[in-house]
C-alpha cells in the first residue's frame, strides 16, 4: 500500500534520513520507535509531503505523493498541533473537516460518537477555540480529525503523549477497533514501548535516519527493543 | 470548498488573538489605516492643483504620464518593505484532501485584500475623473485609470513571487538597488530620463485601449508566475519566513569583568540580538542617532547668547534612546524565561544589575557616537556629556522603578512596530518624569547663572547618581523582590 524506495532527506551535509526500502502492506498496524533525532518525524512528514525529501520517492497505492493528491482523501493524519485550525472551536473544526470530506451531517455524528468515551465530556459542545484547549484535549481532537472520513491510512505521531492514562487505554481500544472492523492501516510513532508493541504486530527501529530493526513477532518485540534502548 | 476556506481566512483574522484581546489597540491600528489613506485621497484630490503649481503652463496629464514611472518604483520599494507573504496558513491545511492549487489560490487572492492595493485608485481617480475624462472621455478615463491599476496590482502579485524566491539573496538586494538606481540616479547623472522614457505609454493609455491590454496580460501573467512558484514550493521548509538557525550574537568580553551582572548583561545582549523585536528596538536606538541633525541644523533653535533648553530633551534622547525604549518594558523582556531568574540564587539582583551594565554601556557608546556633532558647536558636546550622566544616574532609575509596576508579558518574535504586547499604562507615564526630570535640575540654574551652570548642575546631579548606585539600585532590586511572585504569575497568564 506504501512504498517508500532510495528515500533520503539531507540539509546540507547532515543525512537526517536514508531508508533504501520499506513497504508497508494494508491493515497493517505498523509502529515506528527511536530515539531523539532518529527521524520518526520526518519520515512521517515526507509521507505525507508536507517535506520535500532530497532524493527517493513514496508512492501511495502506486501514486507518487508528491505528484498527485487524490491520495490526500484516503490519508488521515495528526503530527502536531499546526495541523489543526487553532481559531475553530472543536465543534466548527469538525463541521468544516465534513465539508472538505463531503460528508453527510449523520456521518459526522456517527463518527463522533465513537470518541465519546475518549472525549470525556471536555471537547465538544464547549465554546472555545482549540488554541485554547490542554495539550491532551489538542491530541484528542487531532485524533479524532485524523480518523475522520474512513481514511485507508491513519499517521499518528507520538499519540499516547499528553494523554492520562485512562485516555491512554481508551485510545488504544478505539485504535484495536478500528483495525478490526475496517481494516485501517495504521503508522503510529511513538517513545511509549508496552503501548506500541501492545498494538502494532510490526516494528520498525529508526537509528539516525536509518531502519536498523525490522520486528514482525509480536512475543519477541518487547524484549528486543529493550534490549537496544538499555544499549 | 471556496466558500468554507475563504470562511476561515475571515474567521481567522476575525479571532486572532491580538484582534480579540485588545478590540482598542486594532480598532486604533484601523483608524491610522483609514486616516492614512483618506490623506492619500486628499491628495489625490488636490493632485490637479498641485501639479498646476508645480509646473505652470504645462499640460497637467503629461507632466504626470511623465513622473509616473517614479511613483511605481517608489511603490516597488514600499511593496519590498511593507508587504507581506500569506503562507502561514499551509500548515493546517495542507494534509487535508483540498489540494495544494486551491490552498494556495485562496491565500494569494486573500493578500490581495491590502489597503496597498487601493493607493493608486485613490491617488489617481480623482485627477483621472478631472483631467482625463475631461480631455478624452469615459474610454480614456478607464483605459489609463486601468493601465495604473494593473501596473500597481502587477507589482503585488511580483513581489508576492520576488520576496518569495529572493528572500535573503544578494541577487534580491541588487534588484532592489537597481530600481533605486532607476528612479532617481540615472536622471540626476543625466544618462537617461526614464521618466520621459516611459510617459508615451501612459498617453497612448489616455487614447487607445492597447497597453491596458498589454497590462491586463501582464497581470494575468505575473499571476500566474506567482501561483506557480507558490504551488511548486508548498512545503512546509520552503515558504513562510525562514527561521534563523545560525546563532547568532557574540558575547562581548568586557562584560565578563564584572561578575554575575556581567554574564547577564551578556545574556540580555543575546536575547536583544535573537529576537525581532528587541533588534527593532536596538536598530531604532542607532537610527534616533540622528535625531540631532533636525534640531541643531535648525536656525529656529539656535540661540545666540547660549544653548537652546530643547537641547537638553534631543541630548536625553540621544544618549539615552535604548534605555528609554528597551527600558520601558524592562521586565516584559523576560517575561517568557522569567520563572528561570526566580529560581536561581540571587538571580533577581544578577538579572537587575546585569541590565543596569547593559544599558549604561549601550548609553555610553550613544553618547561616544554622538561626538561628531561637536561640528555644530562645542556646547553640544557638553549637552551630551550632562545628559548621558544624568541618563546613566538618575533616568535610568526613575525608569527602572516605574517600569516596575505591573509589568505585562510579550512575545519578542512578533515585529515592533504597531505592537503593544508589553504596554500598560506605566509606559505612558513614564514620559512625564523623562521630560520633566532634566529640566526640573536644569533651568532653575540656567535662569538664575547661565546656561553652562544648568548643564554643570544635570552633570553633577548625574555623578552623585552614578556615586550613590548601590543604595538606589537596592530600592529597584526590593521593590522587584518584593514583587516576585505577582509578576511571575501574570507572566504566566497567555498573551
Amino acid at each position: 500500500m506504501i512504498q517508500v524506495s532510495q528515500l533520503k532527506k539531507q540539509y546540507k551535509e547532515a543525512v537526517v534520513l536514508d531508508i533504501p526500502e520499506l513497504l508497508i502492506s494494508k491493515g497493517e498496524c505498523f509502529g515506528l520507535v527511536g530515539n531523539n533525532g532518529a527521524g520518526k518525524t520526518t519520515l512521517f512528514r515526507i509521507l505525507l509531503d508536507l517535506v520535500r525529501a532530497t532524493s527517493g520517492q513514496v508512492t501511495f497505492n502506486g501514486e507518487d505523493v508528491s505528484k498527485t493528491e487524490s491520495w490526500k482523501s484516503q490519508v488521515g493524519a495528526y503530527l502536531d498541533e499546526q495541523m489543526l485550525l487553532a481559531f475553530l472551536t472543536p465543534d466548527e473544526y469538525f463541521e468544516t473537516l465534513r465539508k472538505i470530506y463531503g460528508l453527510s451531517t449523520a456521518d459526522l455524528e456517527l463518527h463522533l460518537s465513537k470518541f465519546e468515551e475518549l472525549f470525556n465530556g471536555e471537547v465538544l459542545g464547549k465554546k472555545k477555540y482549540i488554541r485554547d484547549l490542554s495539550k491532551g484535549n489538542l491530541k484528542k481532537v487531532g485524533i479524532a480529525a485524523a480518523l475522520l472520513g474512513h481514511p485507508q491510512v491513519v499517521l499518528l505521531d507520538e499519540p499516547f503523549e499528553n494523554l492520562d492514562p485512562s485516555s491512554q487505554i481508551r485510545l488504544k481500544k478505539l485504535i484495536l477497533s478500528e483495525l478490526e472492523a475496517s481494516k485501517t492501516t495504521f503508522l503510529i510513532s511513538s517513545h511509549d514501548l508496552n503501548h506500541v508493541t501492545e498494538i502494532c504486530d510490526r516494528i520498525v527501529l529508526l537509528e539516525k535516519g536509518k531502519v536498523i530493526r525490522d520486528l514482525r513477532e509480536k512475543g519477541e518485540m518487547l524484549q528486543e527493543l529493550e534490549a537496544y534502548f538499555v544499549g | 470548498m471556496f466558500f468554507t476556506l475563504m470562511r476561515l481566512q475571515y474567521l481567522k483574522s476575525v479571532r486572532s488573538t491580538s484582534f480579540a484581546k485588545s478590540a482598542l489597540a486594532t480598532g486604533f491600528l484601523v483608524f491610522i489605516a483609514l486616516l492614512l489613506l483618506s490623506y492619500v485621497f486628499l491628495a489625490g484630490l488636490f493632485l490637479g492643483r498641485i501639479i498646476d503649481e508645480f509646473v505652470e503652463g504645462q499640460d497637467p496629464i503629461s507632466f504626470l504620464n511623465s513622473v509616473l514611472i517614479y511613483f511605481f518604483l517608489f511603490e516597488f520599494m514600499y511593496r519590498y518593505f511593507v508587504q507581506k507573504l500569506p503562507v502561514v496558513d499551509l500548515e493546517s491545511l495542507l494534509h487535508l484532501p483540498i489540494g495544494k492549487k486551491k490552498i494556495v489560490c485562496v491565500l494569494l487572492l486573500r493578500s490581495f485584500l491590502s489597503p496597498l492595493n487601493v493607493i493608486a485608485l485613490l491617488l489617481f481617480l480623482p485627477f483621472g475623473v478631472e483631467a482625463v475624462q475631461e480631455e478624452y472621455g469615459v474610454l480614456g478615463l478607464v483605459s489609463w485609470l486601468g493601465t495604473l491599476l494593473c501596473l500597481s496590482w502587477t507589482l503585488h502579485w511580483f513581489m508576492l513571487w520576488f520576496k518569495q524566491r529572493f528572500e535573503d539573496s544578494l541577487i534580491g538586494l541588487g534588484v532592489v538597488f537597481l530600481v533605486v538606481l532607476l528612479s532617481g540616479g540615472t536622471t540626476y547623472l543625466g544618462w537617461f530620463n526614464v521618466g520621459e522614457l516611459l510617459s508615451p505609454f501612459f498617453t497612448v493609455a489616455t487614447q487607445s485601449l492597447l497597453p491596458l491590454i498589454g497590462m491586463v496580460l501582464l497581470l494575468g501573467l505575473v499571476y500566474l508566475l506567482s501561483y506557480r512558484y507558490y504551488v511548486a514550493h508548498a512545503y512546509l521548509e520552503e515558504l513562510g519566513e525562514e527561521e534563523e538557525y545560525r546563532v547568532a550574537g557574540q558575547s562581548f568580553g568586557l562584560f565578563s569583568r564584572f561578575g554575575m551582572a556581567g554574564e547577564l548583561a551578556n545574556l540580555e545582549w543575546k536575547l536583544i540580538l535573537r529576537h525581532k523585536k528587541s533588534r527593532t528596538y536596538l536598530m531604532l536606538s542607532a537610527f534616533f542617532l540622528l535625531y540631532g541633525l533636525i534640531f541643531y541644523t535648525n536656525p529656529a533653535y539656535q540661540s545666540e547668547t547660549g544653548i537652546s533648553p530643547i537641547y537638553i530633551f534631543v541630548g536625553v534622547f540621544i544618549t539615552g534612546i535604548f534605555m528609554i525604549q528597551y527600558g520601558q518594558l524592562f521586565l516584559s523582556w523576560n517575561s517568557a524565561n522569567f520563572d528561570f531568574f526566580i529560581q536561581r540564587k540571587g538571580g533577581l539582583e544578577a538579572l537587575v544589575r546585569g541590565k543596569y551594565l547593559l544599558f549604561m554601556s549601550i548609553s555610553g557608546v550613544c553618547f561616544l557616537a554622538s561626538v561628531p556633532y561637536v561640528y555644530f558647536g562645542w556646547e553640544i558636546l557638553l549637552v551630551h556629556l550632562a545628559t548621558f550622566l544624568f541618563n546613566a544616574g538618575v533616568l535610568i532609575h526613575v525608569i527602572i522603578y516605574v517600569a516596575l509596576w505591573k509589568p505585562k508579558p510579550m512575545d519578542l518574535n512578533k515585529g515592533a512596530m504597531f505592537n503593544y504586547e508589553g504596554v500598560g499604562a506605566a509606559q505612558f507615564l513614564i514620559i512625564i518624569p523623562l521630560m520633566a526630570g532634566p529640566y526640573l535640575v536644569y533651568l532653575p540654574f540656567s535662569y538664575l547663572i547661565n546656561d553652562y551652570a544648568g548643564l554643570l548642575a544635570l552633570g553633577v546631579t548625574g555623578l552623585a547618581g552614578i556615586l550613590a548606585f548601590r543604595p538606589l539600585s537596592r530600592i529597584i532590586t526590593n521593590r522587584l523582590l518584593a514583587n516576585r511572585y505577582e509578576i511571575s504569575s501574570s507572566f504566566r497568564q497567555e498573551l
